[in-house]
C-alpha cells in the first residue's frame, strides 16, 4: 500500500507558514530533500519493473498518464534508485543570499528583489492563492541549463504511434544563455550591454534534412514578464529572418508534436498562464544516470557519445530508469482564451525544478499530450558535464494521445561555455550563418 | 575585360581554398554537404508542356577553425545543373519548330481585302507600304524594302499573339526559335541571345553560372559582443523582409526566365562576385542588435534575365518586342496597320496599312551594357539592427538599373527621304542601364493585442529611366518610391484543421513615378506607360497537415491598375525525409494585356513632314499625337500578371534530396 512521506506530510507544516519569510531551513530543504531520506512506496524497489499487470498496486506513484500509458501496455517502467541532483552551490549560495529579498509583484508577471538563485524556496501552501506563481518564478529561474549550455546535435524523430514507423528525423542544435541572473560563468550575475534587459536566449539551428536545413529560430525573453518575447525564424529557402507572431509559439513546430511553448516543459511568459499549486507528492520521476542505461547505437557521434534509445509502443518512450521523487504538482491555464489548450499539468521535480513530466489537456479539457523529459545525471554523462550541477535534459517524448502520433528526442548535452557565445544569439548570426 | 574579372575572381577564390588547404587540416574536420535532384514539369492550357526542367544542386560547405587571420574560416559554395527538355519535348512551341510564317493586319483596308484576300491581312514582307508595293510597281520609298530572302516569313509569331489580336494596333513579327536555329533578333550581344543550349542548360554559359555560389567567409573578434565578418565570393546578398517582389532585395539581378516571378528567389537571384564587410556591434547603447554592413558588388554588371523571345517564361513579353525590334534594325520588319491608306495616296480607302520597314530604320540596334571598370562597379551599405524590440534597416545602394530603358536619338535612316541622321520620336533605341542610386529602409515589429507581425520596407531611387512618348528620345528620368507593407498572422480555422495554425500573410506593394508624365494629345494619351501610382496585393494561406508532411497553399496576387491576377493554389507532400512532390495550379484571372493599350508612337512623326498626320498642328514638328494600340506598351500597363494572362498552368515538381 502506498504510504504518504514525511516529504508529503511536511506540506501541512508548510502551508501554515505561507505567509512567512523563507528561512535557511527552508533553503536546505529545498535544495538537499533527499539528504535525510528518500521517499518509498511499498513493493516499489529499484529494479521494480511496472508492466500491465502490476501497475494497479503502484497507482499513486504515478500520474494519471504515465500509468494509463503502462496500464495498457505501452511500456514498462524500471524503478531506479532515487538520487539527489544536487544543483551548482553558487546556485544555492545565490538562493541563500537573496533570502528574505524577493516578493512577488501586484500582479500575475511581476517579481521585486530578486537577483540570482531561487527566488521562493520555501515549501508551497495550498492557503497561499499565489504559491502556484512562486513556483513557476522558481521553474523561470532555475538551474535547468545552468548560465548555458548546447544540446550538440538533438535528434527529433516524428512517429506513428501505432505502425512504430520514423516519418521524420530532424537533427538541432539548441543554445541557451542567461543574459542575466547568472551564478557561475562569467560575467557574473549579468551582461552589461544588455539595453532590453533581456533574461533569456534560446537559438535553435536545424542541420537536417535538406528541406528545412538552416531553419533557424531564435527567442529573446525579457526579464520584464509582461513584455513579450521576441522571436525570429530564418527559413533557409527565403534566406530572411521573419519576425514570429506569438501565434506561431503555440503552433506545431517543424510539423513535431512540440510547439515552441512545450520547449523545457514550459516556454513562454508567466503572464500568459494562471498558475495554480495543487499539492505535493512522490511520484515516478525520469530521473537516471545516462552511462548506466542501454544505449542507442543507430546514432553515429563522432566522439563517440551515445544517445538515449527508445522503446515501447511506436517506439514513443525513452529506455530508461525512473525514480520516486517529490514533485509539486503545478496547473497552469491560459490567460488567452484562444489558446490551443485548456491546461497543463506540471510535475515539477521539487529538487531541480525542472518539468520532467507535464500533460497537456485540449480545449475540450480532455488529455492531449502526455510530455516526458528525462534527466541525467551531470556526473554520469559527458566528463565535461561532471560537477556542473546542471540537471541535464537528456531525452524526451512529447505522445499525442489522440492522433496516436509522438515525437521523440535525443540529447547530446554539453553545458560549456564555448559553445554558447553570446554572439550566437543575434538576429545578424541568423543571416550570417543561414547564407 | 569581364573575362578578366571572372577569371581574377575564379582565381581568388581557388588561391585561398589553396591556401586554406596548404595550412593544414585537421582530420575531424568534415565538408557539411547536401543536395538534391529535381524534376519539374509544368503543362500550359493551349501550348502543352511550358517546362520540362531537371536539375541537380550539390551545396557543400566546411568550417576550417582559426586560418588566414580569422576565426570561423569557412568555405562554402553551391553548383547546379539545370537541363530543361522543354526545348526537345515542345520543340514546335519553343525549340526549332516554334513558329510559322505570319500574316499581318491592314485593318479596315478595302485595298489589302482586294489584293490578298480573307480577311485583308498581308504575308511577312508582303505589305502594300512595301516589297507588295513595289512588286506592283508602286513608287515605294526607300525605307520601306526589305530583303524577304534573307529575313524570311518562317519561324515567326506575331508579336503578343498569344495574348491578343492586333486590334487594329501596331504589330511586328518576331522570330521565335532559338538564336542558333534562327540568328534574326539575336544581335544584341550576350543579351537575349539564347541559342538552343543557352536555354537546354541554362546554367552553363560564360558567366559560369553553375557556380551558383562559391565564397569564403571568417571574422575578426574584437569584443564579447562585437566582431568584424568577412566574406568574399560568388554569392546572394539579401536585403529586405518582402516575398515575391522585391522593393530593397535588389543586390542580386533576377532571372525571370526560370519560372517568372514564381520561383523562390533563392533559386533566381543571380549570384555575383562580390565582397561584404560586416561590422557586429552586438547589443551597444539602446540597441539590442546592430550591425553595419557594407557590399562591393566587383562583378561585370549583370542585368535582371527577361527570358528570350519565345521562349515559355518571357515576364512582360518584353524579349519578344526586343527581339522583334532588334530583327527591324537588322534586317527590316513587317509592321501591321502602320500608316492610313490615305496617306499613301489611297484616298478612298478608309483602312490602315501594315508597312516593310527597311534595316536601320526603326528598332533596337544594339545594347549598352556597362564595361567592367571600377567606376562600374556597383556596392552600398545597410545599418541594421533591433531598437526596443523593432527591426529596423536603412539602406543606401548605388547599383546599375536591372531593367532595360530603351533610349532613342540614335542615328537612323528616314524612311522616305533615305537621309541618315538622328530623329526626335523615332522609335529607333538602343538598351541602356542607367546608374541609380537607392535609399530606402525597412522595418519588422510584433503587434501583441492582435498577434500580428508587421513588415515595412521603402526605397526612393534617383535615376531610373522608363520610356515617355512625350520626350524627344521617347524615355526620360525619374524619381521612384516604391514600398510595401507586409502582415502576417498565424490563425487557427478550426474546421480546416484543430490542431494546426494557418499561416496568413499579405502584402501590399505600392508604386509612385515622381515625375510622372501623361498629357492628353488629340488621338489619346501619351507620355509614361507606367502608372503613376499602382498596388499589387498579394495573400498566402498555407497550412500543414500530417507532422507537416502535407501542406496545401494558395497564392494569389492582384495588380490593381492592372485589374490582373494570379491564383496559384498547390500541395506540397513531404513522402519522406528525401522524397517530396509538388502538385499545384497556376491560373490567371482578370483583364489581360487586350485590356490594356498605349500611346504606340504611330503617331510620332518623327520624319516631318511625311509622317505628320491631320491630327498634326504642325506637320514639320515631330511629336505624339496620341493613337493607342496594345503593343507594344500595353505590356507595362498589364504589369506581370496580366502580361501573363495566357499562362494557367498545371505544375508538378519531384524532388530527391540528399
Amino acid at each position: 500500500m502506498f504510504r504518504k512521506t514525511l516529504f508529503a506530510a511536511s506540506l501541512a507544516l508548510a502551508g501554515t507558514a505561507a505567509a512567512q519569510a523563507a528561512t535557511m531551513e527552508d533553503v536546505e530543504r529545498s535544495f538537499y530533500p533527499y539528504k535525510d531520506g528518500v521517499p518509498t512506496v511499498d513493493g516499489l524497489t529499484p529494479g521494480t519493473v511496472l508492466n500491465a499487470g502490476n501497475v494497479d498496486q503502484f497507482k499513486e506513484a504515478l500520474d494519471p498518464a504515465l500509468y494509463q500509458h503502462v496500464k495498457d501496455g505501452w511500456v514498462e517502467i524500471t524503478v531506479g534508485e532515487t538520487t539527489s541532483f544536487d544543483l551548482h552551490p553558487n546556485y544555492v549560495q545565490a538562493t541563500r543570499d537573496s533570502l528574505g529579498k524577493v516578493s512577488l509583484g501586484d500582479s500575475l508577471g511581476q517579481i521585486n528583489g530578486f537577483v540570482a538563485g531561487r527566488p521562493f524556496p520555501e515549501e508551497p501552501s495550498m492557503d497561499d492563492p499565489r504559491a502556484g506563481e512562486k513556483l513557476a518564478w522558481n521553474y523561470r529561474y532555475g538551474y535547468n541549463w545552468g548560465d548555458n549550455a548546447a544540446i550538440y546535435p538533438f535528434y527529433w524523430r516524428y512517429r506513428d504511434m501505432d505502425s512504430g514507423k520514423v516519418e521524420r528525423t530532424i537533427k538541432f542544435n539548441f543554445h541557451f544563455l542567461n543574459y542575466m541572473h547568472r551564478v557561475n560563468q562569467p560575467p557574473v550575475p549579468e551582461f552589461e550591454d544588455n539595453p532590453s534587459e533581456l533574461f533569456r536566449a534560446i537559438y535553435v539551428q536545424v542541420l537536417e534534412p535538406f528541406d528545412v536545413k538552416n531553419t533557424q529560430l531564435l527567442i529573446h525573453r525579457h526579464d520584464d514578464d509582461q513584455v513579450a518575447d521576441n522571436t525570429w525564424l530564418y527559413l533557409g529557402f527565403q534566406r530572411r529572418v521573419r519576425r514570429l507572431a506569438s501565434g506561431q509559439i503555440t503552433d506545431s513546430f517543424l510539423g513535431s508534436d512540440l510547439m515552441i511553448e512545450d520547449f523545457e516543459g514550459y516556454n513562454g511568459r508567466l503572464s500568459d498562464m494562471n498558475w495554480s499549486y495543487k499539492g505535493t507528492e512522490n511520484i515516478l520521476l525520469p530521473f537516471y544516470n545516462h552511462n548506466n542505461m542501454e544505449l542507442a547505437t543507430d546514432l553515429e557521434d563522432r566522439e563517440g557519445y551515445q544517445f538515449v534509445d527508445f522503446g515501447g509502443k511506436g517506439g514513443c518512450f525513452p529506455e530508461i530508469s525512473w525514480q520516486l521523487r517529490k514533485v509539486y504538482v503545478l496547473e497552469s491555464d491560459p490567460v488567452d482564451d484562444n489558446h490551443p489548450i485548456s491546461k497543463r499539468v506540471h510535475y515539477v521535480d521539487a529538487q531541480t525544478f525542472t518539468l520532467p513530466r507535464t500533460l497537456t489537456y485540449d480545449r475540450k479539457g480532455d488529455l492531449w499530450k502526455s510530455w516526458t523529459i528525462g534527466q541525467a545525471h551531470p556526473d554520469h554523462h559527458l566528463p565535461k558535464n561532471k560537477g556542473t550541477g546542471v540537471s541535464i535534459d537528456d531525452a524526451f517524448s512529447m505522445i499525442d494521445v489522440q492522433a496516436s502520433h509522438c515525437t521523440t528526442g535525443q540529447f547530446k548535452g554539453q553545458v560549456d561555455p564555448e559553445l554558447n557565445p553570446v554572439k550566437l544569439f543575434s538576429v545578424q548570426n541568423m543571416r550570417a550563418t543561414g547564407r | 575585360m569581364k573575362n578578366n574579372v571572372k577569371r581574377l575572381a575564379v582565381a581568388t577564390s581557388t588561391a585561398l581554398l589553396a591556401a586554406v588547404a596548404a595550412q593544414g587540416i585537421s582530420a575531424q574536420e568534415r565538408w557539411d554537404t547536401a543536395g538534391f535532384v529535381e524534376n519539374a514539369t509544368f503543362y500550359r492550357d493551349g501550348f502543352g508542356l511550358s517546362k520540362s526542367r531537371n536539375t541537380a544542386q550539390f551545396e557543400f560547405s566546411k568550417e576550417f577553425g582559426k586560418k588566414m587571420g580569422l576565426s570561423n574560416f569557412r568555405v562554402s559554395g553551391t553548383l547546379r545543373a539545370t537541363y530543361d527538355a522543354v526545348y526537345d519535348l515542345n520543340d514546335d512551341e519553343w525549340g526549332d519548330g516554334a513558329g510559322g510564317p505570319r500574316s499581318f493586319q491592314n485593318f479596315g483596308s478595302t485595298t489589302a481585302q482586294a489584293l490578298f484576300g480573307g480577311n485583308g491581312d498581308s504575308p511577312w514582307g508582303s505589305s502594300i507600304l512595301g516589297n507588295a508595293g513595289a512588286a506592283a510597281g508602286n513608287p515605294i520609298p526607300p525605307g520601306f524594302l526589305f530583303d524577304v530572302a534573307g529575313n524570311p516569313n518562317e519561324g515567326l509569331k506575331v508579336l503578343g499573339e498569344d495574348f491578343h489580336g492586333p486590334n487594329g494596333g501596331v504589330t511586328i513579327g518576331v522570330p521565335v526559335r532559338p538564336c542558333d536555329d534562327d540568328s534574326r533578333g539575336c544581335n544584341l550581344d550576350d543579351y537575349m541571345d539564347f541559342d538552343t543550349n543557352d536555354l537546354r542548360y541554362p546554367d552553363f554559359n560564360d558567366q559560369l553560372d553553375f557556380i551558383r555560389e562559391l565564397y569564403v567567409e571568417g571574422s575578426i573578434p574584437t569584443g564579447t559582443m562585437s566582431e568584424l565578418f568577412l566574406r568574399i565570393g560568388k554569392q546572394q546578398v539579401v536585403w529586405g523582409r518582402t516575398d515575391l517582389f522585391r522593393v530593397l532585395d535588389i543586390i542580386n539581378p533576377v532571372d525571370y526566365q526560370r519560372h517568372n516571378i514564381y520561383d523562390e528567389l533563392e533559386d533566381i537571384r543571380i549570384p555575383q562576385w562580390m565582397a561584404t564587410a560586416e561590422y557586429r556591434f552586438g547589443a551597444i547603447g539602446g540597441f539590442d542588435d546592430l550591425n553595419f554592413q557594407a557590399v562591393w558588388n566587383f562583378d561585370q554588371f549583370r542585368p535582371n534575365n527577361l527570358g528570350q523571345g519565345g521562349g515559355p517564361y518571357n515576364i512582360l513579353d518584353a524579349a519578344s518586342f526586343f527581339r522583334a525590334m532588334n530583327n527591324c534594325w537588322d534586317n527590316g520588319c513587317t509592321v501591321s496597320n502602320f500608316v492610313p491608306a490615305a496617306a499613301i495616296g489611297l484616298t478612298d480607302d478608309p483602312g490602315l496599312l501594315a508597312a516593310d520597314f527597311a534595316p536601320g530604320v526603326i528598332g533596337i540596334r544594339d545594347v549598352d551594357l556597362p564595361d567592367w571598370e571600377l567606376g562600374n562597379t556597383q556596392g552600398g551599405v545597410k545599418l541594421e539592427g533591433v531598437y526596443k524590440s523593432v527591426g529596423f534597416s536603412l539602406n543606401y545602394y548605388h547599383y546599375f538599373q536591372q531593367l532595360p530603358v530603351l533610349r532613342g536619338g540614335i542615328p537612323a535612316t528616314n524612311a522616305f527621304t533615305g537621309e541618315v541622321g538622328v530623329w526626335d520620336h523615332l522609335i529607333a533605341f538602343d538598351v541602356n542601364f542607367p546608374e541609380v542610386d537607392l535609399f530606402g529602409g525597412s522595418l519588422d515589429f510584433y503587434v501583441d493585442p492582435i498577434k500580428s507581425v508587421f513588415r515595412v520596407e521603402a526605397a526612393y531611387t534617383q535615376g531610373e529611366e522608363i520610356q515617355n512618348t512625350l520626350d524627344p528620345q521617347l524615355y526620360s528620368e525619374t524619381d521612384m518610391f516604391r514600398w510595401v507593407l507586409g502582415w502576417d498572422r498565424n490563425t487557427f480555422i478550426p474546421f480546416l484543421n484543430k490542431t494546426r495554425a494557418f499561416l496568413i500573410s499579405a502584402q501590399v506593394f505600392g508604386e509612385h513615378v515622381l515625375d510622372h508624365e501623361l498629357e492628353q494629345r488629340p488621338l489619346g494619351v501619351a507620355g509614361m506607360p507606367n502608372w503613376e501610382d499602382n498596388y499589387i496585393a498579394t495573400l498566402l494561406i498555407k497550412g500543414w497537415y500530417k507532422s507537416d508532411t502535407i501542406s496545401p497553399q494558395v497564392i494569389m496576387a492582384w495588380d490593381y491598375e492592372a485589374g490582373a491576377g494570379t491564383i496559384a493554389p498547390s500541395v506540397d507532400w513531404l513522402i519522406s525525409d528525401n522524397w517530396r512532390l509538388l502538385v499545384g495550379f497556376n491560373i490567371k484571372v482578370g483583364d489581360d494585356m487586350a485590356d490594356q493599350s498605349f500611346d504606340d508612337c504611330r503617331t510620332c512623326n518623327p520624319f516631318p513632314p511625311f509622317t505628320a498626320t491631320p491630327a498634326h498642328a504642325d506637320p514639320f514638328q515631330s511629336g505624339s499625337v496620341g493613337l493607342s494600340g496594345i503593343e507594344p506598351l500595353g505590356r507595362f500597363r498589364a504589369g506581370p500578371l496580366g502580361s501573363a494572362s495566357q499562362e494557367d498552368e498545371f505544375q508538378v515538381t519531384l524532388r530527391y534530396r540528399f
